[in-house]
């Protein structure tokens, strides 16, 4: 007998919250509490006229009646859904109750695996090498790198025998870490001599290129043009092309030269 | 009763397959956004156009007088537009006097950049820093650096060079 009030009133909380779902006229919360068994069976009117659906109806006279027959009858005629536990369930009804859980389950499994392969395909995307550098592809950090390498490289190879402190000054300004040794051992020669020879070096940056820029450090590729001018006794200027490649820091926003690349050869 | 016993089974599944939903609905849309990502696309033709850049300019600087067909057939196909045809037009000049000098050119290249990437015009301009090493049949090989500008036109076989020379030298800072 138990087994059947709880079938007939989980009928009505499931009609109950399909017709709530459906139209923005909720019910009052309490009149679903599960426990409240004895409320239900008073106001079989109010829950049929509330569903208003055909299944409702039929099913709200058979509760009042108490009429068993008739209410299983429209249990078993309603699919796919779990009985209750502990409560002599028949084989019928015990296939119902496994059939949800174990579709979720499978569903869940399906959707894990998609979402773990559709992560790992986004980060392979996102992680190859191609990607990592912006160089070109974030255009404002590209010309950013650019034009203040040209601008220290420029600055940290020009040497004016008037003014030779400037060149400590650009240093200090351009360089960072294993870059200001290698400067101070290529222009030894130029500030020893240039004094003396009243040498005015001149650097001009022709080309450039950002080869790669990951995140906070970039190389960059630059073609720059030499003129040695000596004035002591008489004018003479000699021109060189120099090509290296200078890697860049980002630090204190502000790029620096953190290395210098001669490929092997003098600047 | 009935209802909290069933309900725990039911709803942890439930639940579960909605968090796995929510990973599912994510994962697929990080997934659809880095194939649909403009600058990853960009980055992959960057590195196209640099890898067919660099062998281009290392092919048109290597020729062996022993195998100078095969060498200069090499250029031609490396090569499209303007350039192409000055190679085709130089060619037979150009053999005679390698059959003479009997030079080996090799080249290594030390380092690359695209400067520039039109890839709607299928356009760029790239560096080239080259070392290349002139063998002749006396003495010893000679090597020097070569700062080179290459044009790279897209076609149908993929990007080739249709002008190439080098840095110019000393014109901006003389004056």
């Amino acid at each position: 007998m138990s087994t059947t009030r709880h079938l007939i009133n989980r009928q009505r909380r499931l009609a109950g919250a399909a017709s709530r779902s459906a139209g923005p006229t909720a019910a009052p919360p309490s009149g679903d509490a599960p426990t409240a068994d004895q409320d239900r069976e008073r106001t079989p009117a109010r829950d049929a006229g509330r569903t208003g659906g055909k299944r409702a109806q039929g099913r709200a006279p058979a509760a009042v009646k108490g009429t068993p027959g008739k209410a299983c009858a429209a249990v078993k005629g309603t699919p796919g859904r779990a009985e209750p536990d502990g409560e002599t369930p028949s084989r019928g009804a015990r296939a119902h109750r496994a059939g949800p859980p174990a579709v979720l389950a499978v569903l869940t499994v399906l959707l894990g695996g998609f979402a773990a392969f559709a992560a790992d395909r986004a980060a392979d995307l996102r992680d190859r090498p191609a990607a990592r550098n912006t160089a070109l592809t974030d255009i404002a950090r590209t010309s950013e790198v650019k034009g203040q390498v040209t601008t220290a490289v420029e600055a940290v190879f020009s040497y004016n025998f008037a003014d030779a402190g400037a060149l400590d000054q650009a240093a200090k300004t351009h360089l960072t870490g294993r870059a200001v040794q290698q400067h101070g051992e290529m222009l030894a020669t130029v500030v020893k001599e240039g004094p003396k020879q009243k040498l005015v070096l001149t650097t001009t940056v022709t080309a450039s290129g950002v080869e790669q820029i990951d995140k906070d450090r970039a190389r960059v590729l630059v073609y720059a043009d030499q003129s040695n001018t000596r004035t002591a006794t008489k004018e003479e200027t000699t021109y060189a092309a120099a090509m290296l490649a200078v890697e860049a820091v980002h630090e204190d926003g502000t790029w620096r030269i953190a290395g210098i690349d001669t490929f092997g050869s003098g600047s | 009763m009935a209802r909290t016993t069933r309900n725990p089974v039911v709803a942890a599944a439930l639940a579960l397959t909605v968090v796995a939903a929510a990973f599912a609905g994510w994962g697929g849309w990080s997934w659809y956004g880095a194939a649909q990502d403009d600058s990853l696309a960009f980055a992959q033709k960057r590195d196209e156009a640099l890898a067919a850049g660099r062998q281009a300019v290392q092919n048109m600087n290597t020729l062996d007088h022993r195998d100078l067909k095969g060498g200069l057939d090499t250029w031609e196909d490396s090569a499209t537009g303007d350039l192409h045809r000055q190679l085709v037009d130089g060619r037979r000049e150009f053999e005679r006097q390698i059959q003479e000098a009997k030079t080996v050119t090799s080249a290594k290249v030390l380092s690359a950049a695209v400067t520039e990437l039109d890839d709607r015009a299928g356009r760029a301009s790239v560096m080239v820093a080259l070392r290349i090493t002139v063998t002749a049949p006396k003495g010893e090989p000679a090597r020097k650096e070569s700062r080179m500008l290459g044009e790279l036109t897209r076609t149908p076989q993929g990007w080739k060079l249709s002008a190439l020379g080098q840095a110019p030298v000393g014109n901006t800072a003389a004056e």
